[in-house]
């Protein structure tokens, strides 16, 4: 806890909150009053079926999308109307990264880390996360694992307080996977809040403090890994979310 | 001041990585310069004149990059970056939109610039070509007719839906301009009433008073062209930064 309250000198409590978030596209409900809170030096996930609604809250949260009622704070402000403050502490990796067409990774890190004060040193994160051959090459001849790694290292530049990683391991091998869970750990030690959305319920055990399971823009389970096995009466994770999220019909 | 100066290196990298600019912007002048050069040598502009024909068609040379600059390059990358959710990358960091505005603006400005030290060193090396007018109005001429192409094209690429609405308007600005605004084809040489109808351009303005200064001919209205593209300046640059979206 020290080691929080070191690195987010205003103390705040939680990186993210949310109260009574609610979206609609053209009618459909998308989030239902959502309420969230993710306390910082913590790991939170937030699960859930393709379009029950995790890329629209991360983008409500964030501001990139209005949201139709309630209110999202990012380290105890809006980040809409603060958005140069908070995005200086704020990393984000997007589901849909996309990059300038013939732009090499050293340049892409490089323009990435001259936006911030105190941006951290890409190169040792490329190094870390396994691409540091890589730098020199153009970001479309990467593969996509390598892609979605150099997307983490991005999200990482501005050495954040806060870190947003949609589906961060998707497209990972069994080993890349685990590279990035210990690197993850790692950095959550050092007092980095982490806000993630996955599909792959050994990640979510390995790294997240709690978790929220979304459906049809519902949070129908919230609290810890172990909370939701108990409430759900199965042993894996997996079962308990299918459970939860109301999948086991339709797989 | 550090940020603006990163960008602008990678953004210029990445442009001249595209080649596009490095043809119409800087290549495709010195072609039109050498072509007039051949044909016109030094002769006179009019029977008696004091200046040479190409002299006359300096200013009109120069605004090859400017249109190709304004009204391709800049609007075409700026919806790029719209559609291909670059811009949203951005909105997630502190960059502010008159930051990312200003780095691709500045790019333009460094293709005309350098296309203007190109055309006039090699006019001045093979056909003798001087300014017979003033310099610094010259430059002034130009930078106003600059500055203005290009709002034109920032506000486009803010405001087109995507890039191909984008690519579309580009090509109704720029081909008329190109061809018919004095750029390509010498105002000169085109019948009266089709000069009557083609004044009707702001870039024809801007040939127009470019080439009053350097030439060091007197013209009645400096003021009618210079506040027009003042006024064009202001409103597009504005509109482009209020009406900018990320996505």
């Amino acid at each position: 806890m020290s080691e929080t309250i070191k690195r987010n000198h205003k103390k705040i409590k939680e990186a993210v909150l949310t109260k009574d978030l609610t979206k609609s596209y053209q009618g459909r409900t998308v989030l239902k009053g959502l309420n969230l809170s993710v306390k910082a030096g913590t790991v939170f996930g937030l699960l859930g079926a393709n379009g029950a609604g995790k890329s629209t809250t991360i983008e409500c949260i964030l501001g990139t999308k209005q949201a139709d009622g309630g209110t999202a704070l990012v380290l105890g402000r809006d980040a809409k109307k603060e958005r140069r403050t908070v995005f200086q502490k704020v990393g984000v990796q997007f589901q849909e990264g996309d990059y300038q067409p013939e732009i090499r990774v050293s340049e892409l890190c490089g323009e990435t880390a001259c936006l911030y004060e105190r941006p951290a040193d890409w190169r040792k994160l490329c190094e870390r996360f396994g691409i540091g051959d890589k730098i020199k090459n153009t970001v479309k001849s990467l593969s996509g694992g390598e892609r979605q790694r150099l997307f983490i290292v991005l999200a990482l530049i501005p050495n954040p307080e806060l870190v947003f990683l949609d589906e961060l391991t998707t497209g990972l091998d069994a080993r890349a996977r685990r590279t990035v869970w210990k690197i993850l750990e790692d950095l959550k030690g050092e007092g980095l809040t982490i806000f993630l959305t996955s599909h792959f319920m050994d990640e979510v055990e390995a790294l997240c403090d709690e978790i929220c399971i979304l459906r049809k823009g519902e949070a129908v389970f919230y609290g810890t890994v172990e909370q939701a096995k108990a409430q759900s009466g199965c042993e894996r994770l997996e079962d308990a979310y299918l459970k939860f999220a109301d999948e086991e019909v339709v797989a | 001041m550090r940020t603006f100066f990163s960008l602008l290196k990678t953004e210029l990298k990445l442009n001249i990585r595209n080649m596009n600019m490095v043809i119409f912007a800087v290549i495709m002048p010195v072609v039109v310069l050498v072509i007039l050069g051949f044909i016109y040598r030094t002769k006179p502009a009019l029977p008696g004149a004091e200046y040479t024909f190409l002299e006359q068609s300096m200013s009109a040379v120069c605004t090859i990059s400017i249109c190709a600059g304004g009204l391709m390059g800049l609007p075409l990358v700026v919806a790029g970056y719209r559609e291909r959710k670059i811009l949203k990358r951005f909105r997630v960091t502190p960059v502010s939109p008159v930051m990312l505005l200003g780095v691709e603006f500045t790019i333009y400005v460094l293709y005309a610039a350098v296309s203007m030290a190109l055309v006039f060193l090699m006019a001045a090396v093979f056909w003798g070509v001087r300014i017979p007018g003033s310099p610094a109005a010259f430059l002034g001429s130009w930078l106003l007719t600059l500055v203005s192409t290009l709002s034109i094209g920032m506000m486009v690429g803010g405001i087109a839906k995507n890039e191909k609405m984008a690519s579309v308007i580009a090509c109704l600005l720029y081909f008329p301009m190109l061809i018919f605004s004095g750029a390509t084809l010498p105002f000169e040489v085109m019948p009266k009433m089709m000069q009557k109808i083609v004044a009707l351009f702001p870039l024809t303005q801007g040939i127009q008073l470019m080439k009053a200064a350097f030439l060091g001919i007197h013209m009645e209205s400096v003021r009618v062209p210079a506040a027009v593209m003042g006024i064009v300046t202001i409103l597009c640059a504005g509109a482009a930064v209020k009406f900018f979206k990320w996505e």
